[in-house]
């Protein structure tokens, strides 16, 4: 099942498509590449594609058009029950008639393996599932079920791990946990494992790549970090995370190379973006600029990391959550926008709201994406 | 319920129990003590004049003695219409459940519109299908799958034929119940582990629709024994069902109380024969 | 339903309401299983001693009436059914019910009040010779006032007069009466003219249906054994029920049926079977044939009783008298097209449907009438054993 033949046995999807026939294109010429071995994220809202693609990996739903190679093996059309793909469903799926160990061991069993107890055994210890061996699903808990719905997927050692919202149906606490449970499995098995999710937290903790999805197409890919701090689009902007995009008239560029730089007019204040954190040809832009980068300070002392810098600003709210406070600056053009401030105890106390402030934040951090798109794509209602 | 039971005040569990528990008195306890006791009289009495009470324990002797015959051929009647009520009706109903979409409803009512008329018109009509006249047997005929002085009227076949088609309903309806509780993403699930669809089936589908295949089994079973309808409008002399003698016992015979012993050894019979199954079914926590 | 109780009473209340149920399920159990040990079952167990019943007629002018279904003729257009004339003529308001489907199922309906001297709710029903035979001797039947039926007196055929059972006709009026013979479709097979043919011949094989009614099924065989039903012993009863039982073992009975064996002898199921002559009649199909057995067939009546706590017998003697004007009688008769049991309808017939009056199976001639019998009058515990023989063979 491994790679007995030394090739790389990644996932690839080449234009993949899928039209249900009401019509609903679920997912649009998707091309993607998980490389063998990594924790892949699919990150988007409900309803965006990320559960079609996964189930059209795990031979669930048939592609309208469009090719799913592992390596060199076209598993297109294969049956579901023939690929080296296993899935570990929303809810888990467990088989509510048998016992823990029996589910465990449906896999190996349909493959008519042998030793079938001792790989069950061993699986059920990598997830802490010895104890509840000889009990029926519905006696355990929602952490242990889906520790259940994993070993049944595992044991089976399939080639991709398929995760469907695996962590959906646990509470916070329990989430977190399992989340680094999950990253340290995946580890420790060294499988590909692909997660489909809508909580961008749980895939930025856990994936190793993360793809944003929404409305049946990739709209950006990369690690954690690189979505974060410069992602490509409104959407992405605001679906990780949140982002405060302010409208600029691109002046004119300059320089080269990594050097290259665009001068922004933004209301005013001509701010200066790399070149690689300019993401549109229009003359008009969405300047973005993440909350916690914002810096405030009242109106005559001086902010100590100078940057790109607005007066004029006033305080309009502020919750204090702890471990910062969220400000609400109304700025001099009429936009609000949103600050994040450490609590680190500088400041010896809240800015009052009322309060003039002065706005600045390191050109670096800034980024500028296509005016055309939508400011308020991809926020998530709370 | 939770405001019925409200109204009702802390009571409310013994007056909610209070109507079944006198119906049931009634309807049920009464008539059974007047079966029991009309069983253990002495059958030289009449209807007329009466029957005296005598723990006449002998008519269960003389019922198995001379009607054995009937017994069996109603539990295998009842048998075969039950595996074929299975067949037919697990189809149906899986179909239903799964299948169907739009048409579920529309399915589910047409299972149940032939309760809209009576058991007995129902059983009137097979005789018009299977007439030795009729369009089946010409059919048959004309194929040579039947000889020519062969007939369907008056057989077993037709009579076990009746008992399926009347009784089916009751197989579908709690198989359907148990099929359509069960999560199609379990099949999936199944389809992921490497279950080709047969494996999917016998390991999922079948474990997880017991409860009904038991429900359903024992609610076609149960009535087809006792059922003498089908015998009597579809069968022959040959092909009464103890239901039949139990009737004629009681009508041309005149005699109660072979009659009503021949009726408590038929519940026992059946009450014993639910009981091992249920129990070898492995399914009594499911009922 | 709500109450307000204090808790201390709570518990004790609910206590004595579950031991209420509780005990008054085992009470009534108990109530009944004494009741049946003790009255035994089946029956009410003996004659009515100082049963009496008054008769209301006098006050009210009232008549319940249970008969066979399809018994009676109706309005048709202008012409008024026997039935409204009835009511036109004597002022009495009738209410006709046609419940009677099956002698016995009838008598399961009626003996529980019969046999207690309660009133059933009827004032007159029709049942069988037999049946009414064991009620009259059962004590459940009221004796007809003779003067209030002058015309059951003065127009009862001759060979209706005086059965066993009630040889004054003090207790019961024919209603009709009917043959029990043999009849066969003709588009199916040849003239079926014995029972033995009945019973032997190949190409009927399966294609036969009998009554279910022992006497006259019974009385058919003993017939075609020489026996006289009339007056037979039990080894005649014997040698009658070895011959169903071989008939029934052979395969050559398809069923025992009661009313529904027109049907099927019409579609075509059964060739020739065990009839009533009535039924062949009035089926108006021109393929089905009755005809007599050539050893003799069976005749019988069905009856007007009134019932003991019938509270209108004066009224229910106008309405038997109202059915023996000849007049009457023949209206009825072109209708039902059984044997009509009043002399002088025949005449009348003229008037009414010319064709019917040389209709043997309505007006039987002398000789028809010579080929028949009826079935010997016995007591309730020879009857008993007969029935429980004849049910063991048909199953």
């Amino acid at each position: 099942m491994s790679l007995a033949d030394g090739r790389t046995r990644d996932l690839r999807l080449a234009g993949l498509h899928k039209q249900y026939p009401n019509g609903f294109a679920a997912v649009q010429s998707l091309d993607l590449e998980i490389p063998q071995g990594s924790f892949f994220a699919l990150l988007g809202p409900s309803g965006c594609g990320k559960t079609t693609t996964l189930r059209m990996v795990a031979g669930l739903e048939v592609p309208t058009a469009g090719t799913i190679h592992i390596g060199d093996q076209d598993i297109t059309h294969e049956k579901p029950y023939k690929r080296p793909v296993n899935t570990v469903f929303q809810n888990y799926a467990l088989f509510p008639h048998l016992t823990i160990a029996e589910n465990v061991e449906f896999g190996p069993r349909r493959r008519g393996e042998k030793d079938v107890s001792a790989q069950a055994k061993e699986i059920l210890e990598l997830t802490e599932l010895t104890e509840q061996a000889s009990k029926k699903p519905a006696q355990l808990s929602g952490g242990q079920q889906q520790r259940v719905a994993l070993a049944r997927a595992l044991i089976n050692r399939p080639e991709v791990l398929l995760l469907d919202e695996p962590l959906g149906a646990l509470d916070l606490k329990l989430r977190r946990a399992m989340q680094i449970e999950l990253k340290r499995i995946q580890e420790e098995v060294g499988l590909t494992f692909v997660h489909v999710t809508h909580d961008q937290e749980e895939a930025m903790t856990m994936a190793d790549t993360v793809a944003v999805m929404n409305l049946g197409v990739i709209e950006q890919m990369g690690t954690p970090y690189e979505l974060y701090t410069n992602p490509r689009t409104t959407f992405v902007a605001n679906f990780l995370g949140r982002s405060n995009l302010i409208k600029g008239t691109v002046l004119g560029r300059e320089g080269s190379g990594a050097d290259a730089v665009v001068k922004v007019d933004m209301h005013g204040t001509v701010v200066t973006i790399s070149a690689a954190r300019v993401h549109t040809e229009s003359s008009e832009g969405w300047v973005g600029i993440r909350p916690e980068k914002v810096l405030i300070q009242p109106e005559g002392t001086p902010i100590d990391a100078p940057g790109d810098h607005f007066s004029g600003a006033v305080v309009t709210g502020s919750s204090y959550i702890g471990v910062s406070t969220e400000y609400e600056l109304l700025m001099p053009w009429g936009q609000e926008i949103t600050c994040f401030e450490q609590n680190t105890g500088r400041r010896g106390g809240l800015v009052p709201v009322g309060t003039r402030v002065d706005v600045s934040w390191r050109p670096e951090f800034a980024f500028l994406l296509d005016s055309s798109q939508d400011a308020e794509a991809g926020i998530q209602e709370t | 319920m939770a405001a019925l039971q409200r109204a009702l005040g802390r009571n409310s569990a013994y007056l909610l129990v209070g109507p079944a528990a006198l119906w049931l008195g009634i309807f049920f306890v009464i008539p059974m003590i007047s079966l029991l006791t009309t069983s253990l009289s002495d059958p030289a009495g009449s209807p007329i004049y009466g029957y005296s009470m005598t723990w006449r324990f002998e008519n269960y002797v003389d019922v198995v003695a001379d009607y054995w015959p009937y017994l069996v051929r109603s539990f295998v009647y009842a048998g075969i219409a039950t595996v074929l009520c299975l067949i037919l009706g697990y189809t149906l109903a899986y179909a239903i459940a799964f299948k169907a979409g739009r048409f579920k409803t529309l399915m589910l009512v047409l299972v149940v519109a032939p309760f809209f008329t009576s058991f007995l018109v129902r059983t009137l009509s097979w005789k018009l299908i299977l007439a030795d006249n009729g369009w089946l047997v010409e059919t048959l005929k004309t194929l040579h799958l039947m000889p020519e002085d062969g007939r369907l009227l008056a057989t077993p076949i037709a009579v076990v034929a009746g008992l399926t088609y009347n009784f089916l309903p009751f197989m579908i309806l709690p198989l359907y119940a148990s099929l359509e509780k069960i999560d199609p993403k379990l099949n999936e699930a199944a389809a992921d582990l490497y279950a080709n669809p047969f494996k999917r089936f016998w390991n999922v589908v079948w474990p997880l629709s017991l409860p009904g295949v038991v429900g359903g089994t024992l609610l076609t079973f149960i009535p087809a024994s006792g059922d003498y309808i089908n015998a009597s409008l579809l069968g022959n002399p040959n092909t009464q069902m103890v239901g039949n003698r139990i009737q004629s016992l009681f009508t041309t015979g005149s005699d109660y109380p072979h009659a009503a012993a021949l009726s408590v050894i038929l519940m026992v019979l059946i009450v014993v024969m639910v009981m091992v199954y249920v129990r070898r079914a492995g399914t009594e926590d499911l009922l | 339903m709500s109450e307000v109780t204090p808790p201390g009473e709570n518990t004790k209340k609910g206590v004595s309401r579950r031991g209420f149920i509780v005990g008054g399920a085992a009470g009534l159990a108990g109530i009944a299983a004494a009741y049946y040990l003790t009255r035994g079952n089946g029956g009410p167990g003996g004659t009515l001693e100082g049963c009496v019943t008054t008769d209301l007629s006098d006050t009210e002018a009232r008549l319940a009436v249970s008969n066979w279904p399809e018994y009676i003729d109706e309005d048709d257009g202008d012409v008024l059914s026997t039935l409204s004339l009835f009511m036109q003529q004597s002022g009495i308001d009738v209410t006709y019910t046609p419940d009677v489907n099956d002698n016995v199922e009838f008598f399961t309906k009626v003996r529980n009040q019969l046999g207690a001297c309660q009133p059933t709710g009827r004032d007159l029903f029709v049942l069988t010779d037999w049946m009414a035979a064991r009620m009259i001797e059962a004590g459940w039947i009221q004796q007809l006032t003779k003067a209030n039926v002058p015309n059951l007196d003065a127009n009862l055929i001759s060979s209706l007069e005086g059965p066993g059972w009630d040889p004054n006709r003090d207790y019961s009026a024919p209603w009709q009466s009917g043959f029990t013979g043999i009849a066969y479709n003709k588009s199916l097979v040849g003239e079926v003219r014995t029972m033995d043919e009945l019973l032997t011949r190949e190409d009927l094989k399966g294609r036969v249906t009998m009554l279910t009614e022992m006497r006259d099924t019974m009385g058919l065989l003993m017939l075609s054994n020489g026996a006289d039903p009339s007056n037979f012993s039990d080894s005649d009863w014997s040698a009658a029920l070895d011959k169903l039982s071989k008939a029934r073992t052979d395969g050559q009975i398809r069923a025992f049926t009661g009313n529904e064996y027109i049907n099927d002898l019409a579609a075509g199921n059964i060739a020739a079977c065990v009839a009533w002559s009535g039924d062949v009649a009035a089926a108006e199909d021109e393929n089905l044939v009755f005809l007599p057995p050539e050893e003799g067939m069976m005749i019988w009546s069905d009856n007007m009783l009134v019932p003991v706590q019938g509270t209108h017998k004066a009224n229910a003697e106008k309405w038997i008298n109202h059915y023996y004007d000849p007049k009457i009688a023949a209206q009825l008769a072109a209708y039902v097209w059984y044997v009509c049991p009043v002399e002088g309808a025949r005449e009348e017939m003229e008037s009414i449907d010319p064709s019917l009056v040389d209709n043997p199976l309505i007006f039987p001639t002398e000789e028809y009438l010579a080929s028949t019998h009826g079935f010997m009058a016995l007591d309730e515990s020879t009857a008993q054993g007969y029935e429980q023989d004849f049910s063991d063979v048909i199953g």
